[in-house]
């Protein structure tokens, strides 16, 4: 089998610094699985990062209850959150507002990522940590328990999030405003809430609004990265 | 084939709401320690990418394997797997 020379881990820092003892988290846990990726990805600056529990972390002058990682790297000042979506309303689900505010404010680079691409994930958090001042990065992590779906699934439950366009992968710098990961034939937002038993109960004509609101906020997405 | 549902697995699981898996210690509370079939694996490495634990590792022959001690059973690499290589396989 040796004529297979696509090794997938080639292309990453192969040295595991995700510790499975420090950890108490669940089978088919998104959060783990996008750290896991954030610590190569910061190789050498794991020990100078600071971690900001849920619910008491101040992000923007606002409340929230994700967990919320800093990494310093000489001028370079990284903000990574960690998004499971604990409040569990239909509205957080469909519409991100965190990266809009952070490029608001300023913030010189901004990006939102998924563990279910990695390797975007990956080149996502190595530009921050080279670009001078502050950045912020929003990685959606799908949560087997909160969002009710079979542990096995969290990567392709990730993977239905951005084909249907309810979160799309972008990011923002000085000059650049890009969708990294382009979806030819976006799916039915349907697919992707069925996917999750917590949003069971809604009904037909909910999902069609939460569509047109996905449908809506992708078009001013495009408009932004047309306008640029 | 019908989707068991979510809550009526976990009950064999450890996690029955938000936040209660620490006194679990959820690696002993897996459903099953994924298996390989060297024989179809071309060694490409997408279960490794995506295990969420970093329990997958690379053997001396370029195949990979799972470590029992940090694997916690969640079958996302006999999921992404495109060969269906990996079979979750129920202990003792
Ligand atoms: S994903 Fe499947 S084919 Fe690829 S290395 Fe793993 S077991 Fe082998
Ligand atoms: S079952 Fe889950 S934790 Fe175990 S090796 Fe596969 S992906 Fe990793």
């Amino acid at each position: 089998m040796d004529k297979y020379s696509l090794m997938v881990p080639n292309f990453l820092p192969c040295k595991e610094y995700f510790d499975i003892k420090k950890n108490n988290a669940c089978p088919g846990c998104g959060i783990s699985l996008a750290v896991r990726h954030v610590y190569k990805a910061i190789e050498g600056l794991i020990e100078k990062a600071t971690w900001e529990a849920p619910a008491a972390c101040d992000l923007f002058g606002k409340k929230s209850a994700l967990s919320i990682m800093k990494v310093k790297k000489d001028k370079a000042e990284v903000v990574i959150c960690f998004d499971n979506e604990a409040g569990g309303k239909l509205e957080d689900a469909i519409v991100k507002k965190m990266p809009a505010v952070a490029v608001a404010q300023g913030y010189k680079y901004v990006a939102t990522a998924s563990p279910s691409y990695p390797f975007d994930l990956f080149d996502k958090v190595k530009k921050a940590i080279e670009t001078e001042g502050k950045s912020y990065i929003h990685i959606l992590c799908p949560c087997p328990v909160a969002w009710k779906f079979e542990p096995e699934t969290t990567v392709k439950v990730g993977f239905k999030a951005v084909e249907t366009l309810a979160f799309p992968l972008y990011e923002v710098g000085s000059g650049f405003y890009n969708v990294t990961i382009k979806t030819m034939q976006p799916k039915k937002l349907a697919v992707y809430l069925t996917a999750q038993e917590r949003f069971e109960k809604l009904t037909a004509k909910e999902i069609e609004q939460a569509a047109a609101t996905v449908e809506k906020e992708y078009g001013k997405l495009v408009e932004n990265v047309q306008a640029k | 084939m019908e989707a068991t549902k979510f809550t009526q697995k976990m009950v064999d699981c450890s996690l029955l709401d938000k936040g209660t898996a620490s006194p679990f210690s959820p690696g002993d509370k897996r459903r099953g320690l994924p298996q390989w079939d060297k024989d179809r694996c071309i060694r490409c490495g997408i279960c490794y990418l995506y295990c969420p634990d970093g329990a997958v590792y690379r053997t001396a022959d370029g195949y990979f394997e799972a470590d029992e001690k940090k694997c916690k059973g969640c079958g996302i690499c006999h999921r992404e797997c495109w060969f269906g290589v990996i079979c979750m396989e129920l202990e003792g």
